[in-house]
């Protein structure tokens, strides 16, 4: 196996969907193996990335203040925020679990909006960074959004199962923007392009 | 230069030439460490295998009660379509259409596209969507959380244990063995030799006619 320098300085084209690498000519596009269209880096990367990760930001504020469920015993209410059903659950000796849910619902988006916050201001900025720690940052963060979807698809099994004439869950406005929050975290992920970091070495 | 020994890695851009690697060999990229290539043994053959058996399972996890729970003397049992249910007639359909995407739509589709693809390899058929269908799958992958609904039933029941005796169904069994497939089946697909499968079936089809 031989390296040699980035691919498109050298005059090729990485097809996004299939792999293929294609020399860049005038008339070419559309990958020839896979037809979606090309690109040398992922279009409006930056933009993109930057307009969902600030639309994630403000709806994590939502998401933490309002209840995500609300538990209704023989009509008295009780409202729980993300944080606040973490507590209970480390309150009534479940820590293992607690501290799952904790890494999930909490750690795990903040971290990824932290993290892409810091990935894009590396770019715009051109900080001398080591690229393959922050890529390998980058991987990080990519695969463990779709984690934090854990708490909605619980939220899902409660509502469903806890509905009695008199004791019932409820799903709180809080759930919808974490779901937002978690959604549009990952499609910025997906969205940044990580040869940038690479580009600026 | 002939552009087909060489490839560039997707999450650096290094261009590499690249030796064809052996089954079980992992090629990692030299300067980002991402893992390049790993072939499989007999790849298409168990993409086929394990999607059929996806599909089968598919019915009995998502019909099949799950968990349920005792209250007051009435029992109460889930499936994957009955959460998502309640979640809508609260008003939350937003929340549940994303629950019934992830946990039901887009896990089926992805064993839909996998066998229809590694059928069309298997029976050397050449058939134009291959390519779209491809692109598809690989656009799906990420949206596939059948594992991550796993551990929220577990957090779910560990929850519900508080408050009353659990009640474990044929569906959880099913469904348990329904991410066990599909973790093999997206272990066992080799995206590249697919893709070099269908430009060899569209070429030898194109000669042909």
């Amino acid at each position: 196996m031989r390296a040699k320098q980035c691919a498109l300085k050298q005059g090729f084209i990485n097809c996004h969907d299939c792999g293929y690498l294609v020399k860049i000519t005038q008339q070419l596009s559309s990958c020839p193996r896979c037809h979606s269209h090309l690109h040398e880096r992922k279009p409006h990367s930056l933009q993109r990335t930057c307009a969902l990760l600030l639309s994630s930001f403000f709806l994590y504020i939502p998401a933490n203040i309002f209840p995500i469920m609300t538990v209704t015993q023989f009509g008295t209410g009780d409202a729980h925020t993300i944080a606040g059903g973490i507590i209970e659950l480390i309150d009534g000796g479940m820590i293992p679990i607690g501290l799952l849910v904790l890494v999930a619902s909490i750690l795990v988006p903040s971290s990824k909006l932290i993290g892409i916050s810091l990935l894009l201001l590396s770019v715009h900025f051109r900080w001398k960074i080591n690229a393959r720690r922050w890529t390998f940052m980058y991987r990080v963060i990519a695969f463990i959004g779709r984690w934090s979807m854990l708490d909605i698809f619980m939220i899902s099994i409660l509502v469903d199962l806890v509905d009695f004439t008199g004791v019932q869950i409820i799903a709180g406005p809080a759930a919808i923007a974490f779901a937002a929050v978690v959604i549009l975290t990952m499609f910025a992920a997906e969205n940044f392009d990580p040869r940038l970091l690479w580009d600026n070495q | 230069m002939n552009s087909t020994s060489y490839q560039a890695c997707p999450e650096c851009d290094l261009l590499i030439d690249l030796v064809q690697p052996e089954i079980g060999e992992k090629i990692h990229c030299p300067r980002c460490g991402l893992l390049l290539l790993r072939p499989r043994k007999q790849s298409i053959e168990r993409t086929f295998a394990l999607s059929i058996a996806g599909l089968i399972l598919f019915v009995p996890a998502n019909f099949l009660p799950m968990v349920g729970i005792t209250l007051l003397g009435k029992a109460n049992t889930g499936i994957l379509l009955s959460g998502v249910i309640s979640l809508f007639n609260e008003n939350m359909w937003p929340v549940s259409i994303v629950v019934f995407l992830a946990s039901i739509l887009f896990p089926l589709a992805h064993i839909s596209l996998s066998l229809l693809i590694s059928g069309h390899l298997y029976f050397n058929r050449c058939n134009r969507n291959l390519v779209s269908w491809m692109r598809w799958m690989h656009h799906l992958d990420e949206w596939v959380m059948l594992e991550v609904y796993m551990l929220s039933i577990i957090v779910a029941c560990v929850k519900l244990m508080a408050i009353s005796p659990l009640i474990i169904g044929w569906g959880l069994y099913a469904f348990i063995a329904l991410i066990i497939v599909t973790a093999l089946l997206t272990s066992s697909l080799d995206k590249e030799l697919f893709w070099q499968r269908i430009e060899q079936l569209s070429r030898d089809n194109n000669h042909a006619s």
